[in-house]
């Protein structure tokens, strides 16, 4: 081999190894090498300029940008020399910038053999020779740029499809973490979300057990904060993690969160500017689509809501079909009831109706539907599950029985509970005319406050029923009431809760239920006034005919009375004068015959007169229904109007609960006005009339006797006997002559009159009349 | 010997009672109407007066009570040509009541026992 190089060999080799495929480090090694072996040199080397010390001899040289033959030691200035690089700077040896372009990439040092020289020819090989190898450098600094923007490419490629593969926001991160970890090559990946509301991150998808680390959280936070990225290489020995890499995730002007990724699978473990870079372009496109996916889970949220909402508004509306079926109040508050509890509508588990009594001032439970028990409520759910039925039948073909008998529906029936109750809730409902919503929040067992001596959970201070029944179950339970509106005020309160399943009860649901409550308020009280208006017709009907017959045989009384007096009067004279003319006639003179005939004749037309008479005023008597209270009052009113003056104390004893009697009201009323009118005249103006009434038996039938007595003289107990005789009457006992015809009206009522006589004390006359039968009065 | 008042619209009715009456013994006047049977009370002052119920202008309830007014003692016979049960509430006030009849015993035998003479 000769000392000198074949140039046309070397660059041969040069060139050929540069066009390898080789990696550039082995590309150089091999050039260096045959470099080496074609100038027979000591040694050659490529120095990268990092390599060079500064300031140092070969720097010096190196920023000359020419190559350089140092052939001896004396040609070296040694100040200049720095110690490091003494043993290169060793003549005889050459130094030969490398270009990269423009870009200054090393030294070729070529060290010789002593006494070696170099050719200006061979130092034009060595030129020509650093230029391919600079070409190399730059060829391969060009491989690796296309290879770097090929798999960034591949890269943002794979973002795309992730971002958009999915808009399920699970899987859309699970993508990204995942997609993430094969581009920058890393082992572990962690994406934080921020939660709106509590303002935490939290951990959505990791991959590796980064997360576990305290360092990532604080990482996380830290960018969040900061909203810049974080990069950190060697994090320390004793520390597990050795890479990490963290970017935040913004969409529009809002950070979403962090990802962050840990020890790249490379030796050493680092991360550098084209992973940061790359990591910053997939944050940026992973935004996008994490926004797209929130939205869309927002509206699947909003969709199921609308589906809820919707759902109701049918029920409302089958409700609202049902409702107009029916007139019966019962019904009515039976279908509102189901609807509301049923499992394909607003689904509470009971739901309780109390309707207010004006009376009274006080709310009556009415009526109840619900399960009685946990096992109940879900073999009803299940059953329900199972039905497809429309809704409008299921409310319509209600098994109105079965719910009656419910244990629940007892209870509330049996409740009573005054309005005056300020503190409990159902009579604040009432009150305020507004819903309420009363959550309880979750405990172990305990009982919650507020709650009344009883343990009421209703809040009610003073005990009350409602309390003590429904809270049989000690869990802390939710509840809410809506009024029922009917005409202007509040006429219930609809009460329900979801004790079996413990959803809570939002303020939609207030909302829809108090729509169902304005339905059913306006049909009940339609029940009401329906069923009012069915009274009062029924009644006109009745006062109708009974007036029609009033009239007709008032009419006809009338007529007859008219008729009656018209004949009469002539009768009285025809007869009497016949009977005149009978008395002076002589017997054996046939005149007598004559006026006899007539007189009989005129008998005979009196009687016919009494009989229809008699026939016509019985009818227009009105036996009806009398209340003895009115009649009483009445006569009462009439006698003291009569009579100015005087002292008369008045005791009355009129319990409640006296029978109607049977009679005629005008009658009763003179019947009575004679009783008062001789007690009065029997006390002279001054004493004590008492009146007593009460129901009694005789012989299974139900009477009324009515006491009338006064602190007279008492009656002569010589006339006793004979004060009902029409024929005899003294008007000095002060009696009149009312009391035959007292008589006879208490016999014509079927009645009985007794008389109680304390001669110097007073008398006391017993009325008992028959009291109005239950089967009369239809 | 005892006056009697008739009161009654019609004129047969006067003529009847008038003739029985005064047969019987009795002192008789009488009056057509409510009015004229309290001028003839005070001029004439009867024992005992017979009152027609129906009557035109004041009918016999109205007479009565004013005649009550005046005397609360004098014994009044009410006699209808109605029937039994046309009572009105004020007839108590009077003494007895009887229906009007071609046969007068029973006006006859009250006006006796009213008087205090049987």
């Amino acid at each position: 081999m000769s000392d000198h190089p074949d140039a046309y060999e070397l660059l041969t080799k040069i060139i050929h190894l540069s066009t390898t495929s080789l990696p550039i480090k082995d590309k150089l090694d091999q050039m260096l090498q045959a470099i080496n072996e074609a100038f027979g040199a000591d040694q050659t080397l490529l120095l990268r300029r990092e390599k060079i010390v500064e300031n140092g001899f070969l720097w010096r040289l190196a920023s000359e940008n020419k190559p350089f033959w140092i052939k001896e030691e004396s040609s070296l200035p040694q100040e200049q020399v720095h110690p490091r690089e003494k043993e290169l700077v060793r003549p005889p040896f050459a130094c030969l910038p490398l270009f990269d372009k423009d870009t200054f990439q090393g030294t070729l040092y070529i060290g010789f053999p002593k006494n070696r020289t170099l050719s200006p020819q061979e130092m034009d090989l060595l030129v020509l020779v650093t230029k391919e190898m600079g070409e190399a450098i730059q060829l391969s600094h060009l491989q690796q740029k296309v290879g770097q923007t090929s798999s960034e490419l591949t890269a943002l490629h794979e973002m795309g499809k992730v971002a958009t593969s999915t808009l399920k926001l699970e899987e859309l991160l699970e993508s990204i973490v995942k997609t993430g970890l094969k581009i920058l090559q890393a082992k572990g990946g962690v994406l934080r979300v921020e939660d709106k509301t509590t303002k935490e991150l939290k951990v959505q998808w990791s991959l590796g057990d980064y997360s576990q680390h305290l360092l990532d959280e604080k990482i996380a936070k830290r960018v969040l904060m900061t909203q810049t990225p974080f990069l950190l290489n060697h994090s320390g020995m004793d520390n597990p993690i050795h890479s990490i890499l963290c970017v935040p995730l913004r969409s529009k002007e809002r950070i979403l969160g962090t990802l962050a990724f840990y020890d790249k699978e490379t030796d050493p473990s680092k991360f550098d500017e084209r992973d940061f870079q790359l990591l910053l372009t997939m944050a940026n496109q992973m935004s996008f689509a994490i926004e797209n996916a929130l939205t869309h889970y927002k509206t699947s949220q909003l969709a199921w809501e609308n589906e809820k909402r919707v759902r109701e508004l049918t029920i409302l509306w089958e409700l609202s079909k049902a409702l107009l079926t029916t007139v019966n109040f019962e019904h009515i508050i039976q279908m509102t009831l189901t609807a509301i509890t049923i499992g394909a509508g607003l689904g509470f588990n009971r739901a309780m109706l109390f309707m207010v009594n004006e009376k009274s001032r006080s709310l009556e439970g009415t009526m109840a539907v619900g399960p009685d028990n946990a096992e109940e409520a879900g073999r009803i759910w299940t059953t329900l599950s199972k039905e497809k039925g429309i809704l409008s039948d299921l409310i319509g073909h209600l098994d109105l029985s079965k719910d009656k008998n419910s244990a629940l529906n007892t209870i509330v029936k049996g409740i009573h509970i005054p309005l005056e109750l300020e503190d409990c809730i159902l009579s604040k409902t009432v009150l305020e005319g507004r819903p309420f919503n009363i959550r309880f929040p979750r405990s172990e067992g305990a009982w919650i406050q507020p709650a009344c001596e009883r343990g009421c959970h209703l809040g009610s201070e003073v005990g009350c029923h409602v309390g003590e029944h429904l809270s049989r179950d000690p869990r802390v339970y939710s509840f809410a009431t809506v009024p029922l509106w009917g005409k202007g005020k509040v006429i219930g309160v609809i009460l329900v809760d979801n004790l079996y399943n413990q959803n809570p009860i939002t303020d939609e649901d207030i909302k829809i239920l108090t729509m169902f409550s304005t339905q059913a308020g306006l049909a009940i009280e339609n029940a009401i006034l329906y069923r009012n208006l069915e009274e009062v017709h029924q009644r006109l009907k009745e006062t109708q005919t009974f007036l029609v017959h009033q009239e007709k045989m008032a009419a006809l009384g009338e007529l007859s009375s008219t008729v009656a007096h018209e004949i009469r009067n002539p009768l009285v004279s025809i007869g009497g004068f016949a009977r005149r003319l009978y008395r002076s006639v002589p017997d054996e003179a046939p005149e007598k015959r004559y006026t006899q005939t007539i007189m009989i004749e005129v008998s005979r037309l009196e009687r016919i007169l009494s009989d229809l008479l008699d026939y016509t005023q019985k009818e227009s008597l009105t036996f009806g229904e009398v209340d003895l209270q009115e009649i009483l009052e009445e006569s009462f009113s009439m006698v003291s109007k009569d009579l100015n003056g005087g002292e008369v104390k008045l005791t009355k004893e009129y319990p409640e609960g006296i029978p109607k009697v049977k009679g005629d009201h005008r009658q009763l009323i003179q019947v009575f006005s004679n009783l008062f009118n001789n007690a009065y005249e029997a006390m002279k103006g001054k004493g004590t009339l008492s009146l007593r009434v009460r129901p009694v038996a005789k012989n299974g039938s139900t009477f009324v006797r009515i006491e009338v007595e006064d602190t007279g003289s008492g009656i002569d107990p010589e006339n006793l006997h004979n004060i009902f005789n029409p024929f005899y009457s003294t008007k000095e006992s002060g009696l009149g002559l009312g009391l035959p015809f007292v008589y006879k009206i208490i016999v014509s009522h079927q009645g009985f009159i007794e008389v109680d006589n304390r001669p110097g004390e007073g008398v006391t006359f017993i009325i008992t009349l028959p009291a109005a039968r239950e089967e009369e009065k239809k | 010997m005892k006056k009697i008042l008739i009161v009654d619209d019609e004129e047969s009715i006067r003529f009847l009672y008038t003739e029985e009456l005064e047969e019987d013994g009795f002192s008789v006047e009488v009056a057509k109407n409510g009015e004229e049977a309290l001028e003839k009370v005070s001029i004439f002052k009867p024992d005992l007066i017979t009152l027609d119920i129906k009557m035109p202008g004041m009918d016999g309830i109205e007479t009565l009570k004013r005649i009550r007014e005046l005397d609360r003692k004098l014994p009044i016979i009410m006699c209808s040509a109605y029937g039994e049960y046309k009572q009105d509430l004020t007839t108590w006030a009077s003494d007895a009541y009887i229906v009007k009849c071609a046969d007068l015993t029973e006006l006859k035998t009250t006006i006796r026992r009213l008087l205090g003479l049987l």
